[in-house]
């Protein structure tokens, strides 16, 4: 299965640059020859472009996109997988999304929405979020973010390897 | 007189000294005259409490994402008119402080990332930079295939802010519900300009025109991929290039990347035709329609632009020949004060540069004993204390205050005045300047720009962009439609002499350099985004960046309030904008005039700004239903 591992995040951000760490751990593994591993951290609307100009052998059959996002309820650190349903929100809130892609806005619900609505998105889609702590300008992970990238690394390389990931 | 404000002057040679026997000359200088300026917070509490029909608004945010561009206004419901306004940048720019001390090779991949949209134009411009500093000459056809890549990154900008950001603005979706009797209008008012674009009248225009289903929304998209496929062909990547080096470009160049590059380039003929129809005609629907939709997004046409696409014979990297070189650029550098060409020398644009920060979230850097690092230019001219090659980026946040600091963008100023950026400059530089290189198919006539678009689907058609009379969002607009034709044809004639170098058996695309490792070197990169105005100012020691400084169009565009009270050009251009929109009931306010005027600046906040500091404010809730495989 051609799978595309994919971060989306801003860099230098402390914990919400997390993304970049998990790609690069991930890049020092032996993933295999079918597994992609590739910063989007760019418009949406381009990333659906360059899904849509791959040729068939070049494929993706899966995708994992991983992301720091703050959530309510969930402690530093925490990382959570879940599959993509597929719900699109309404048509102004699309726009919305592609208004803000244009304008150069980086966020993982953007890239979803935008790439779901073009249907550039591979059958199976996987989401790792990180819940970062620290948000101030700089390089360093906090703490629990630091174990989480761990983690993060670990569910990423089983859902590559097997389609699923641990609990 | 190429400064009024700042305190230089000219001998008889032309050559700038600074105002002898004053011992500060830079902050005795007097505040700018005739200028707009901002009411103060105390005025504004008294008038809110006098008048019950003046109400705050605040667009939270403006480009529909958190965290990026929050924008406060005050209207008089009343007089139908905004009273004050405050543009907020959300985000801390940090790229100036992760650049210091690194390898200025470093520049050309890290501040691409400052921008999701645009980053071939960081890459270029800090090449552009580096280059300068070390010395580095790019061959001929490095210069011309950086021309062609980077036109090609302006040909996926331009439509898609034109259909996809400011398009839905003037779509029927928008302009029936708050503007039911200019919709009735519209119905039946004929399109001039149907041959071009093939509307009949312009409710149909603005039906297509509507988000997401419109066919000018979605053919816009289809452009977008077309330039981005002929993009990757010399660039590698979108929207981080690759084979941007300094010295030129990576790239290997071949008869097939050309003849691929040129099936889709050609694609962009008719597509100028038409959007500069569509353009043409909705701006004068409105004008007719109501003349105060010419107050939409009105300011002084003061805008200031670094030029862009180097002429091979005449480009050489260096900073002693910027004036020879900016002035054969194919879109002229230059400084418009009230609609008046002030300068096209990249010297003076550059020895008029300031930065403030009395309202942005960052320590003054001058003063206390502060040593000015330069006092002149790398020829001799002198330099502010406030220009950007002595700025020290001093972040620190702080509670939001009208009166003290309220943004993290900064104050750009050129002779201390608010300047906007834009790819509309490039046209007004390169239209009154007449310093085009000879070519068959733009002309400037001192006036206007004419550019003869050749035969595709659509006859040969010459499209002629004016100066325009008075500056505004439908100008900003239409400008922006006009650009497309403009660098269609700029890179159709790089395009021609890459085509000629090649059959010629040139094939070089870049020269090799070395950074040095000792000695202290300065450079700039003048260059351009697609939303206008770029520099990238830096300064290397012992082969390591001591100091980076990024001017982006949004940065000026954006700004903030200065010290002496001018507004920044949206907090302006807000300010001057009627509220026309037909509802009487300020609940139901939309705000669209307003968010017409902000948008016709092509508004791209992380450029401004690129990193937030406050916590939560980039990410938001979740807008799609999710199941976990967690469980």
């Amino acid at each position: 299965m051609r799978t595309l591992v994919g971060s989306i995040g801003y860099r230098n951000l402390r914990d919400h640059s997390a993304p970049f760490e998990v790609l690069d751990e991930l890049a020092r593994t032996d993933l295999g020859p079918d597994v992609v591993i590739e910063d989007i951290s760019y418009n949406p609307v381009a990333v659906v472009q360059w899904l849509e100009s791959l040729d068939d052998a070049a494929r993706f059959s899966r995708m994992v996109l991983v992301a720091s996002v703050e959530r309510a309820g969930r402690a530093p650190g925490v990382v959570t997988v879940r599959e993509w349903d597929r719900v699109l929100p309404s048509d102004e809130a699309i726009q919305q999304a592609i208004t803000e892609a244009v304008t150069g806005i980086i966020a993982l619900d953007n890239t979803l929405v935008i790439a779901g609505y073009f249907r550039a998105l591979p059958p199976h889609v996987s989401i790792v979020e990180i819940q970062p702590l620290e948000h101030s300008f700089g390089a360093e992970l906090s703490a629990p973010v630091r174990q989480g990238v761990s983690q993060a690394v670990a569910r990423i390389r089983d859902l590559t390897m097997t389609g699923e990931a641990t609990a | 007189m190429c400064f009024k404000n700042l305190p230089v002057e000219f001998d008889d040679q032309g050559q700038p000294f600074l105002r002898e026997g004053i011992p500060d000359p830079y902050t005795a200088a007097a505040a700018p005259a005739d200028v707009p300026i901002q009411l103060t917070p105390d005025q504004v509490e008294d008038l809110i409490r006098r008048n019950g029909h003046i109400k705050s608004v605040n667009f939270d945010p403006v480009t529909r994402v958190a965290g990026a561009l929050a924008f406060h206004a005050l209207a008089d419901f009343k007089e139908r008119r905004v009273l004050e306004a405050r543009s907020v940048a959300t985000l801390f720019r940090g790229y100036e402080v992760i650049m210091v001390g690194r390898d200025p090779r470093d520049a050309i991949y890290i501040t691409s990332r400052a921008c999701g949209v645009c980053g071939g134009v960081h890459s270029t411009c800090s090449a552009l930079a580096t280059e300068m500093a070390i010395g580095c000459v790019p061959p001929p056809l490095g210069v011309l295939i950086r021309n062609l890549a980077l036109a090609l990154e302006f040909l996926y900008d331009h439509p898609l802010h034109l259909h996809l950001l400011a398009g839905p603005d003037y779509s029927a979706a928008i302009v029936e519900p708050t503007n039911p009797a200019l919709f009735a209008r519209a119905k039946t008012a004929s399109a001039p300009r149907r041959d071009a674009h093939g509307y009949a009248t312009i409710a149909a225009l603005m039906e297509d025109l509507n988000p997401l289903s419109g066919r000018l929304y979605v053919e816009a998209l289809h452009m977008t991929r077309l330039a981005r496929e002929a993009y990757v062909l010399i660039c590698g990547k979108y929207p981080h290039p690759q084979t941007i080096v300094p010295g030129g470009m990576s790239s290997t160049i071949t008869l097939t990347v050309m003849n691929e590059m040129f099936v889709r380039l050609s694609q962009f003929f008719d597509y100028s035709k038409k959007i500069t129809g569509i353009w043409d005609d909705l701006t004068d629907f409105f004008y007719d329609a109501d003349p105060k939709y010419k107050e939409v997004g009105s300011r002084r046409a003061n805008l200031v632009d670094s030029g862009i696409f180097d002429h091979p014979d005449a480009y050489d990297a260096t900073y002693d020949n910027a004036g020879a070189w900016g002035n054969r650029r194919w879109a002229t550098p230059g400084a418009i004060v009230d609609g008046e060409l002030r300068t096209t020398d990249l010297h003076a644009i550059n020895m008029g540069l300031e930065e403030f920060v009395e309202h942005s979230y960052y320590e003054e850097w001058t003063g206390g004993g502060q040593r000015q690092r330069f006092a002149s230019d790398p020829v001799g001219k002198p330099l502010s204390p406030y220009h950007p090659w002595n700025k020290i980026t001093k972040p620190r946040p702080q509670g939001q205050s009208w009166k003290e600091k309220y943004t993290w963008d900064t104050a750009p100023r050129w002779d201390r005045l608010s300047m906007e950026g834009g790819c509309y400059a490039r046209l007004w530089n390169t239209a009154v300047a007449q310093k085009l290189p000879a070519n068959a198919f733009i002309e400037a006539t001192g006036h206007s720009l004419k550019v003869r678009v050749p035969r595709g689907a659509l006859p040969e058609m010459e499209l002629e962009w004016h100066v325009p009379r008075v500056w505004n969002a439908f100008e900003r607009n239409r400008a922006r439609a006009h650009c497309v034709a403009f660098t269609t044809m700029v890179a159709m004639n790089n395009w021609m002499a890459a085509m000629d170098r090649l059959k010629n058996g040139d094939t070089r695309t870049s020269t090799p350099f070395e950074i040095p490792r000792t000695g202290e070197q300065r450079g700039v990169g003048f260059w351009g985004a697609g939303r206008g105005y770029l520099t990238h100012h830096l300064v290397l020691d012992r082969g390591a960046v001591s100091n980076y400084q990024i001017l982006t169009p949004s940065t000026w565009n954006a700004s903030p309030t200065d010290r002496w009270g001018q507004p920044g050009p949206y907090e302006e251009a807000v300010i001057n904008t009627p509220l026309l929109e037909e509802t009487t009931d300020p609940r139901e306010f939309r705000g669209i005039d307003i968010l017409r005027a902000i948008r016709s600046f092509d508004p791209c906040m992380p450029c401004t700004t690129h990193i937030h500091s406050d916590a939560g404010v980039i990410t938001r809730e979740v807008n799609t239903c999710a199941c976990g495989v967690d469980g």
